[in-house]
C-alpha cells in the first residue's frame, strides 16, 4: 500500500488536568479499508476520531491523516460527529446548498442528494423538525457530498431503525467502494460492523488493544475447549474460563495444539468481547498488527 | 469486504477554491440581522424625532416659561418639556445598551451556540478552516457594529447639540451618560464586546455562559474606562480666591486648597466668607482654592484615548480568540 489513511504514533490526549482520554496509541490504517473502531463507552473512540479530523490537538505524539497533518488534510476528510450537529434553522435543501458552497471544487451534489433521497425527506423541511434518523441522513449526505478520501464516522447508525440502518450502510459502502474511500467508523454494537468492515481497531482504557485486518485477527486467534486443568502454556491466553470439567478459552496459539482440544475460529463479536472482558489480556505481537500493511 | 475497486478520485487536480461562507453567515443569523437592523433604525428614528420636533417644542416651552418671570398666572407647554426629557433619557440608554447587546449576541448566538452544539466543528470539517471561520464571524459583525453604533452615536450628538443652548435642562457635555453616548466610546466598547463574546464562546463552549460572560466583560470594561476617564488626558487647574470657593465647570478631576508652602491639601470647607471656615483655612496656611478639571475642549481627546484603549483591548481579545482556536484544534495556520 502507499500512504496510510491514518497513522498514529504514541498519540495521547488529556483534557485539562483530568485523566488521559487516549494514551500511547500507535497504529496504521491502510487506505481504501473500512475500519471499525470498537470499544466500551468512554474508551476514547470519539477522542481518536476528533484528533484524526483535526478538531482536537494531541497532547502528545502525532497523528497523520492521508500522509499529512490533520489540519492540512481537513479538506480531504469527511467527519460526522456523534450528535450529528447541523444548523437547526436551515432547511434540508439549504443545508446541502451550504455544503456545496463550503466545498468548492469538491462537492458532489448527486451523491449528497442520493443520501437524502432514500429517507422520504421534504427538502423544504427545517433541520430542527427532523427526527434523529433523518438528521443522521442529512449529516451523512453532507459528509459524502464532500467526496472525502477518508470518512470518519462517530457512532453513525446509533439513531437509526434497523431498516434505515441497513439501507444507509448499503449506501455508505457503495459510495466507499465506488470511490475507494477509506471509512473509519466507531460503534459499540459489534454485530453491525461485522459484515461491512475489513479492519478492526479495538480501543480500551485509552489504548489500542487490537489493530489489524479482521480476517488476520480472527485467524490468529483460536477458541478452544479443553479438559479442566489443561495447561494453556506456551500459548498466549486472552480469556479462559472453567465450567465444571471443561475449560474454554480464547488463545493465540504459538504452536500446534493437542489433538484432544476442540478448536474453532472465534466470531468477531466473541473476539472483541474476550478482549473487552479482560483488560489485562496481552496485546498481540506487532507482526500481527503489521501483517496487513 | 475490500473497497479498493476503483482508483481513488484525484482531488489534487481540482481547484482548491475558497469556501463561500459569507452568504451562509448572513443566512444563519438572518433573524439577528433583521432584529438588530430594526433596533438601530427605530433608535435612529427616535433620535431624529428627539433632535427635530421634540427639541423645537421643548425649546418653545422653555422660552414661554422663562418669559413668565414672576407672573402668577402664566402658561407654558410643560408636557413638551417632560416628553423631551423622557425621550432623551430613553434614547441615551438605548445607544449605551448597544455594546451590551452586541457582546451578548456574539457570545451567545454567534460563537457560543456553535461551539456548544458542535456546528462549529461541522463548519471546520466542511472545508472552512477554523481560522477562516472565526475571521468571518468577526469581520462582518464588526463592520455592521461600527456602522450601527457609529450612526446612533452621531445622531445622538446631533440631537444633543440642537437642544444644548435652547433647553434649560439639557444635559451638560460631561454628564456621564451623555459624555459616552455623544462620542465614539460606544463603538470601541461594542467592538471589545464582540471580541469578548467570541473568546468567551470559544473558551466556555456554552451559549448562555458565554452570553453572560461577554455582557459582564463589557460592563467591567466600561466601568474601568469610566473610572480612568479623568486621568486619560492632562487636566487644567483653575485657582480661585479663598472667598470664592473652588470654581470651574467641566469634568472634575479633583479639588482642594493650595497652601503657602506650595502644597495641596483637601479642602476642609468651601468658602472663607464664613467665620469658622476662614479660621480653619488660616490655620492650615491656605492661600487659594484649586480645581483640576477638563474643559469642553478636552472632550475629543478624552474620547479618543478612551476608545483607543478599548480598541487595544478588542485587539488583544481577538488575538486571544485565535490563539485559543489554534491551540484546541492544532491548526498551524489558516
Amino acid at each position: 500500500m502507499t500512504v496510510p489513511a491514518l497513522e498514529a504514533d504514541a498519540l495521547g490526549k488529556r483534557f485539562g488536568r483530568r485523566a488521559w482520554a487516549l494514551r500511547d496509541c500507535s497504529f496504521r490504517l491502510p487506505a481504501a479499508r473500512v475500519c471499525a473502531v470498537v470499544g466500551s463507552n468512554g474508551a476514547g473512540k470519539s477522542t481518536l476520531l476528533a484528533l484524526a479530523a483535526g478538531l482536537l490537538a494531541p497532547t502528545e505524539g502525532t497523528v497523520r491523516v492521508l500522509g499529512a497533518h490533520p489540519a492540512a488534510a481537513r479538506p480531504r476528510v469527511g467527519f460526522v460527529a456523534q450528535d450529528k450537529p447541523l444548523y437547526p434553522q436551515l432547511t434540508v435543501a439549504e443545508t446541502l446548498r451550504m455544503g456545496a458552497d463550503l466545498n468548492p471544487g469538491r462537492w458532489d451534489a448527486d451523491t449528497a442528494h442520493r443520501a437524502v433521497a432514500g429517507g422520504d425527506l421534504d427538502p423544504g423541511r427545517r433541520i430542527r423538525a427532523l427526527s434523529g434518523g433523518q438528521r443522521t441522513r442529512v449529516a451523512l449526505a453532507l459528509a459524502l457530498g464532500k467526496r472525502p478520501e477518508l470518512l470518519l464516522l462517530d457512532e453513525p447508525m446509533a439513531d437509526l431503525d434497523p431498516l434505515a440502518r441497513h439501507e444507509l450502510m448499503g449506501l455508505l459502502m457503495g459510495e466507499a467502494a465506488a470511490h475507494g474511500t477509506t471509512v473509519v467508523m466507531s460503534s459499540h454494537v459489534v454485530a453491525e460492523l461485522e459484515d461491512s468492515c475489513d479492519h478492526l481497531l479495538l480501543i480500551g482504557g485509552g489504548q489500542v488493544r487490537l489493530s489489524g485486518e479482521i480476517d488476520d485477527l480472527l485467524a490468529a486467534h483460536t477458541r478452544v475447549t479443553a479438559p479442566a486443568g489443561a495447561d494453556l502454556a506456551p500459548h498466549e491466553v486472552v480469556e479462559s474460563r472453567t465450567t465444571g470439567r471443561q475449560l474454554s478459552a480464547v488463545i493465540r496459539p504459538s504452536g500446534p495444539l493437542p489433538d484432544d482440544w476442540r478448536t474453532h475460529t472465534p466470531s468477531l463479536e466473541e473476539l472483541v468481547l474476550s478482549y473487552l472482558r479482560n483488560p489485562t489480556a496481552p496485546a498481540p505481537a506487532p507482526e500481527i498488527l503489521e501483517a496487513a500493511v | 469486504m475490500t473497497a479498493a475497486l476503483t482508483a481513488p478520485a484525484a482531488p489534487a487536480a481540482r481547484p482548491a477554491g475558497v469556501p463561500r461562507q459569507w452568504r451562509w453567515l448572513a443566512r444563519l443569523h438572518r433573524s439577528a440581522l433583521i432584529g438588530g437592523g430594526a433596533l438601530v433604525l427605530l433608535t435612529a428614528a427616535a433620535l431624529v424625532w428627539l433632535g427635530g420636533p421634540l427639541t423645537d417644542a421643548s425649546a418653545a416651552a422653555w422660552k414661554a416659561y422663562d418669559a413668565c418671570g414672576f407672573t402668577p398666572r402664566c402658561s407654558y407647554d410643560q408636557s413638551a418639556i417632560l416628553l423631551y426629557k423622557d425621550v432623551y433619557n430613553y434614547v441615551t440608554f438605548a445607544v449605551l445598551a448597544v455594546p451590551f447587546l452586541v457582546a451578548a449576541w456574539a457570545g451567545g448566538a454567534l460563537v457560543g451556540r456553535e461551539t456548544e452544539s458542535g456546528t462549529a466543528s461541522l463548519a471546520w470539517t466542511q472545508g472552512v478552516s477554523p481560522a477562516r471561520w472565526l475571521a468571518s464571524r468577526l469581520v462582518l459583525p464588526a463592520v455592521l457594529t461600527v456602522a450601527g453604533t457609529g450612526l446612533l452615536a452621531a445622531l445622538h450628538r446631533w440631537a444633543w447639540e440642537t437642544g444644548r443652548d435652547r433647553i434649560d435642562t439639557a444635559k451638560f457635555w460631561y454628564d456621564a451618560a451623555t459624555f459616552h453616548a455623544n462620542g465614539i466610546v460606544p463603538v470601541g466598547l461594542a467592538l471589545a464586546g464582540l471580541a469578548a463574546g467570541a473568546l468567551a464562546g470559544l473558551v466556555l463552549r456554552r451559549a448562555m455562559a458565554a452570553l453572560a460572560a461577554a455582557a459582564v466583560a463589557v460592563g467591567v470594561l466600561w466601568g474601568a474606562v469610566h473610572a480612568a476617564l479623568p486621568y486619560l488626558w492632562p487636566s487644567v487647574t483653575r485657582v480661585t480666591a479663598l472667598d470664592e470657593g473652588p470654581l470651574g465647570r467641566g469634568l472634575h478631576v479633583g479639588e482642594g486648597v493650595l497652601t503657602a508652602g506650595g502644597g495641596r491639601a483637601a479642602a476642609p470647607c468651601l468658602t472663607s466668607r464664613m467665620q469658622g471656615c476662614r479660621d480653619t483655612l488660616a490655620d492650615m496656611g491656605a492661600t487659594a482654592f484649586y480645581r483640576d478639571l477638563h474643559p469642553a475642549s478636552h472632550y475629543w481627546p478624552l474620547q479618543l484615548v478612551a476608545t483607543g484603549i478599548l480598541l487595544a483591548v478588542a485587539g488583544l481579545l481577538t488575538y486571544a480568540a485565535f490563539r485559543v482556536l489554534r491551540r484546541t484544534t492544532g491548526t498551524t495556520r489558516g
